[in-house]
């Protein structure tokens, strides 16, 4: 299958919202969670001599109608034929029609190009990447039988670190818990307790090689993401982005992506076991430290069950630097920080 | 922006460069699952979807801007309580006048002018006095918008007239009650090139134009499934001796087995669901409770000198309608209005990626919504954050008029002013004649299913194909209301 694709730096405007492209990327990932480039430059492709896809820039000025021409060349030595053309915006968004089919052949050096209407909402504040996707399938030609092209386009800007992003209270003194609600049931980490095991506001934690930062902000306050799809930027350069938190549920699995400034980027699966009734294994995480008991709604309680803080990394591509960070689109993660580890 | 006709064309394209143009000729829809009959579509329904053929020059409605107005004139037909109320908001909007009033009671006609005068509008010229008195209303070449709010038997025969009287119309629910009038009134709109729209104004509710937007944005992905209805405990209103006159509402449920109103939850999830803008409504089934509420109120409380007495009920409590789409959605619509309970339009949407749900929970919205990824744990979240992010620039832009001018909660206002912002600006409507059929529909339709216990009911096109084309509608973009002279 080849592939071709369009870099947040191309001036054209390209869709899908953030938390759909994360979402995206993260099923992919959670399969094969090797480290995977996408090449730069304005239509750029990796195809040297395979068939090339290629989405048209997109009018992203909504609510409206906007028209996308995905336009296919039969680079290969023989006749095209049989070729259709599918075309996806972000989830949610609808295509009209979803799938094209080109009549007769594309004999080899020509193109075909195919129209789509999409709709596209409202532009949304902050920081969003859009992502189109058109695939070909097609028999002859290249012989490969599909080819994929991407366009994305990011807006925004992401924000300049993860305590910006913090949208949940994970910690709360035990003379006050009712602030807390790390699990959406109302339970919380006990300060006393987590102060305990050496994690006071703004303590250095040492895992997997990084040394990161304890949220360093009161008890009862937002002190940790629950991670959906947001962007964080994160400057240097590293063998891995570690990642300290736990999770609810035991569904804690997500993918990263990684940007870097030349404009590539790479993806990486991580997850975290539940808090408290995980094995501390769980999803390849490393367990940090473990208090006893937890902050209910009612005050301090569950005296003899462990509750746990983690650590897991994805790799990086050593040669470049970090631009920003795109973190897992599930909420069922909650992450207390990130750094970046040397080789 | 090009279009695909209600037939998909396969073009030969020849293998070679073009321009975009012929390019874009040059390649065909492929079948796809949204242009496909679905299974319960093809399966043997109730009745006939069969599309009658438009008549010599006449054509389609969609995407047809009003021809702007200066000023927009209206005159209202019906003063009872919905028409008299209505009458003031379409007075109070910017650059709109209300022209003449109309009710089969004269005093009401009057009364209403007063009304009027009173508030420093001009006095509307008075009609009334007997059941035709509106056709000599229609004569008048000073209306512009003639707005219905007659009981239900009347809006077919009113709404056509006024679309003949070279009219635009706004109707209230239901435009029709059959079929083959809902077919007509399309017609006539398409003949005429005047348009008749319902006047549901729950689709300019705050909450559902924020779950409209919030949708399209693909907060909650693919939308799989809405649920929304018509849950209002009128008993005592249904059995009052003056609220509705001649209690023209309750007699509809001594002869009649059907969803009659279930419009005010439909339409908000139809239009978060593009139906008639790249999806349609194709087959309905129809359950129904035993019609038990209102012999048991009138029991409890009903004087036995009451006229109801000599009544007998027919129409069942809850009507639920099951409804497909040809994208393989669902739809629940439900009417109940003879039970006590509080007040619900239900008004849920849900997707492969999270779900919001009205009338539910302790938020101030009145809403609660899940999304992946933002949320996990399996509880709901307040939905104010996303009312807030989604909140339609209508609400923005004249959410305080409507709070100080309109009824129900300001959405009668946002509509009033909406239909004559499109009107004065020459904007297509955002609810136009077939989104009216569509959405009124599921009233005969209902009746065709429960009469064949429940088996679906096919629901016709009255696009003629048009529906396969994505087109904006109520999550339009922001415009201003012209100047005032």
């Amino acid at each position: 299958m080849r592939s071709a694709s369009v870099p947040a730096s191309a001036p054209a405007r390209l869709i899908t919202p953030l938390r759909a492209l994360a979402a995206a990327v993260a099923g992919a990932v959670l399969l094969v969670p090797a480290q995977t480039a996408t090449a730069a430059g304005p239509r750029a492709t990796t195809a040297a001599a395979g068939t090339e896809v290629t989405v048209s820039p997109v009018d992203l000025d909504g609510p409206a109608v906007s028209t996308v021409k995905v336009t296919v060349k039969n680079a290969g030595p023989q006749r095209m034929r049989a070729l259709r053309v599918a075309f996806a915006g972000p989830v949610g968004w609808a295509v009209q029609p979803s799938v094209r089919a080109v009549d007769g052949s594309l004999a080899a050096g020509a193109t075909a190009a195919a129209t789509f209407r999409i709709q596209v909402p409202e532009k949304r504040p902050g920081f969003v990447i859009r992502t189109f996707r058109a695939t070909a399938t097609y028999t002859g030609g290249d012989g490969e039988g599909t080819a994929t092209g991407t366009r994305t386009e990011r807006s925004g800007t992401p924000q300049p670190n993860l305590a910006a992003a913090y949208n949940n209270v994970a910690i709360t003194d035990e003379s006050a818990t009712r602030a807390g609600d790390y699990d959406g049931e109302g339970n919380s980490f006990s300060a006393q307790r987590l102060a305990a095991v050496g994690l006071t506001p703004g303590a250095s934690v040492e895992a997997l090689g990084a040394r990161l930062t304890w949220p360093d902000v009161p008890a009862g306050t937002k002190d940790n993401v629950a991670s959906g799809g947001q962007a964080i930027a994160l400057g240097g350069k590293g063998a891995r982005l570690v990642f300290l938190g736990s999770g609810v549920t035991s569904a804690a699995t997500g993918s990263a992506t990684v940007h870097y400034t030349d404009g590539t980027s790479s993806t990486g699966a991580f997850g975290f076991p539940n808090w408290s009734f995980d094995p501390v294994t769980a999803h390849g995480a490393t367990l940090v430290k473990s208090t006893d008991g937890r902050n209910r709604q009612d005050g301090y309680g569950n005296a003899t069950v462990k509750y746990s803080v983690f650590a897991h990394a994805v790799p990086l591509d050593q040669e470049k630097t970090v631009e920003f960070v795109v973190l897992p689109a599930n909420a069922n993660i909650h992450l207390f920080a990130m750094a970046i580890a040397g080789p | 922006m090009p279009e695909i006709p209600a037939v998909s064309r396969r073009l030969l394209l020849g293998g070679t460069l073009a321009t975009g143009a012929s390019l874009a000729a040059g390649i065909g829809s492929a079948p796809s699952a949204a242009a496909a009959p679905t299974a319960a579509e093809s399966a043997a329904a109730v009745g006939s979807a069969e599309t009658p053929r438009r008549r010599p020059g006449q054509k389609s409605m969609i995407n047809v801007p009003f021809t702007p107005y200066k000023t927009v004139r209206v005159g209202v037909i019906g003063l009872g309580n919905r028409g008299s109320g209505m009458t003031t908001g379409w007075s109070v909007v910017p650059g709109c006048v209300v022209t003449a009033v109309c009710d089969i009671r004269a005093d009401r006609a009057k009364r209403t002018a007063d009304q009027l005068v009173a508030k420093g509008k001009p006095r509307p010229a008075e009609f009334g006095g007997s059941a035709d008195a509106y056709e000599e209303m229609l004569k008048r070449d000073d209306i512009d918008l003639v707005y219905i709010a007659t009981p239900w038997e009347f809006h077919y025969e009113q709404g056509k007239a006024a679309l003949l009287a070279d009219k635009h119309v706004v109707v209230e629910l239901p435009i029709a009650t059959e079929l083959r009038e809902l077919w007509d009134l399309v017609d006539t709109s398409e003949r005429t090139r005047k348009n008749l729209m319902l006047s549901e104004n729950c689709n300019y509710g705050r909450n559902e134009l924020a779950m409209l937007k919030a949708a399209h944005e693909g907060l909650f992905g693919d939308i799989t499934n809405g649920h929304g209805g018509y849950l209002h405990d009128l008993r005592a209103l249904l059995f009052s001796p003056t609220y509705y006159t001649d209690s023209w509402r309750r007699l509809w449920h001594t002869r009649s087995t059907a969803s009659f109103y279930a419009m005010h939850g439909l339409a908000p999830i139809a239009a978060a669901m593009d139906i008639n803008r790249g999806d349609r409504m194709t087959t309905l089934k129809a359950t129904a409770t035993a019609p038990k509420g209102l012999a048991d109120y009138r029991e409890r409380f009903v004087p036995r000198s009451h006229p109801s007495w000599n009544e007998t009920y027919v129409n069942g409590d809850l009507v639920t309608c099951s409804i497909e789409t040809a994208k393989g959605r669902t739809i629940r619509a439900e009417h109940d209005v003879s039970s006590p309970r509080p007040y619900s339009r239900i008004n849920s949407i849900a997707g492969t990626r999270g779900i919001f749900e009205d009338y539910a929970g302790t938020s101030t919205t009145g809403g609660r919504i899940y999304v992946e990824p933002d949320h996990g744990g399996h509880s709901w979240r307040d939905f104010d954050t996303y009312r807030k992010e989604f909140d339609h620039w209508l609400w923005k832009k004249i959410g305080d008029d409507a709070a100080n001018n309109g009824g129900h909660g300001g959405m009668d206002y946002v509509l009033q002013w909406r239909t004559v912002q499109t009107m004065r600006a020459g904007l297509v409507p955002d609810i136009d004649v077939y989104d009216s059929a569509a959405w009124c529909s599921p009233v005969p339709l209902s009746v065709m299913s429960l009469a064949a216990k429940g088996r679906p009911v096919a629901i016709p096109d009255f696009t003629r194909g048009g529906w396969v084309n994505l087109r904006s509608g109520l999550d339009s973009r922001m415009t201003e209301m012209p100047p005032v002279s």
